[in-house]
């Protein structure tokens, strides 16, 4: 099995590829890594010149932007409908900030690259976001370890991921992050949410909501969703649904 | 089968416990050592309906070829009101020790919140990915 990494989207991608004869691994790998860049080029608000920036500085209105802009909008808008409000494409401030939402479309993509390109047993890890394709060469399933929060050199329990739910997603409250605000009125008890799910953007955008949006939140969306939860307190005590408890290891 | 109903029972008394306090590792220690001693066969149990102070709850215990319960899944709950809810998909509290002990020497991935391009080089996917684990 190969394994490589890339720097984009201000993060580091891993992947794992089981060889495919007559494959080019650098080929599959570069069309891969130009999937994250032609997204960031577009919605990174750390490039002055992105699009989003534009928008940002009042340069452009959402009506005059591209289809794929609004269209990206639209979808998280819709992300913010099914979580109560929890996950927004908005900072507080008002500016649109779609880093939420389009890491897990970039995860999405870079996936689909290296399908086309014949492989079947793969993973894609963006910066601790994993979509997984297949099985490894030397295991029944793909085994993933959760970190954790209180010391990120060690894992708190490793889980297997199945066919049915090939993706899986953290965040954390101690996230410096761009796309998590957090509501006044919300527990702060959670200080880290795994979310494993049939796809990426489900698994991303459901863990983002439920550090936002506390229990209320969680309890929402594991009733919406067919998702598997580990949330993992201050305290260091853990909350569960039975899917997730079915990953577990024995 | 009627000793296996009576571990899931007796988990459904410790998942209260649990889900009160923090249930301590004394407790589930108990648990095993009840569990180790019998002749129980593997399987997935389910639970009677329990009544407790607290209101009816009802679990489901896993017991492993060894007989040792290798999780306790919280089927039923009750409320704020004491009524009793399905929480067939709700989270509730996991053993801690359940959780800890599933840990892997196979991982090849690591999820975590998002780390910068600078922080990688120092993170444990940084380590697993240069020793070539492939798990």
């Amino acid at each position: 099995m190969l394994t490589r990494t890339f720097d984009t989207m201000g993060t580091t991608v891993s992947l794992r590829l089981v060889e495919v004869v007559g494959v080019d691994a650098d080929a599959a790998v570069a069309v891969a890594q130009d999937a994250f860049e032609d997204l960031n080029e577009r919605f990174s608000l750390y490039r002055d010149q992105s699009e989003i920036s534009r928008i940002a500085r009042g340069e452009l209105t959402l009506a005059q932007a591209s289809d794929e802009m609004r269209s990206a909008y639209g979808d998280a808008l819709e992300w913010r409908d099914k979580t109560g409000g929890a996950f927004t494409p908005h900072r507080p401030d008002g500016v649109l900030d779609l880093s939420g939402t389009i890491k897990a479309v970039g995860i999405q993509r870079a996936f689909d690259t290296l399908r086309a390109a014949g492989y079947r047993d793969f993973a894609v890890n963006c910066g601790g976001d994993i979509l997984f394709a297949g099985t490894p060469d030397d295991a029944e399933s793909w085994t993933v370890g959760i970190i954790d929060p209180a010391d990120r050199t060690r894992t708190v329990t490793s889980i297997r991921m199945d066919q049915a739910r090939p993706a899986c997603a953290t965040s954390s409250n101690a996230e410096r992050g761009e796309h998590i605000w957090r509501r006044p009125d919300t527990d702060i008890t959670f200080a880290q949410v795994t979310v494993v799910a049939p796809d990426i953007l489900t698994a991303d955008v459901c863990a983002t909501a439920i550090i936002a949006g506390g229990h209320e939140t969680m309890n929402q969306l594991t009733h919406a969703f067919d998702i598997a939860v580990l949330v993992v307190l201050n305290d260091g005590e853990f909350l569960g649904n039975a899917k997730f408890s079915e990953l577990l290891n024995t | 089968m009627a000793t296996s109903t009576s571990f899931a029972r007796r988990a459904s008394t410790l998942l209260v416990g649990a889900c009160v306090a923090a249930i301590s590792l004394a407790q589930v220690s108990a648990a095993h050592a009840v569990v180790h001693t019998s002749t129980a066969r593997a399987g997935t149990y389910t639970g009677r309906l329990v009544s407790t102070i607290w209101g009816t709850v009802q679990v489901k215990a896993v017991i492993n070829s060894a007989g040792r319960i290798t999780n306790v899944i919280a089927v039923k709950l009750t409320d704020r009101g004491r009524r009793s809810v399905d929480i067939s998909n709700r989270a509730a509290p996991i053993l801690r020790t359940r959780v800890l002990s599933a840990q892997s020497a196979r991982v090849s991935m690591v999820s975590g919140a998002t780390v910068t391009s600078t922080a990688y080089l120092s993170s444990l996917q940084n380590a697993l990915d240069k020793a070539g684990f492939t798990g």
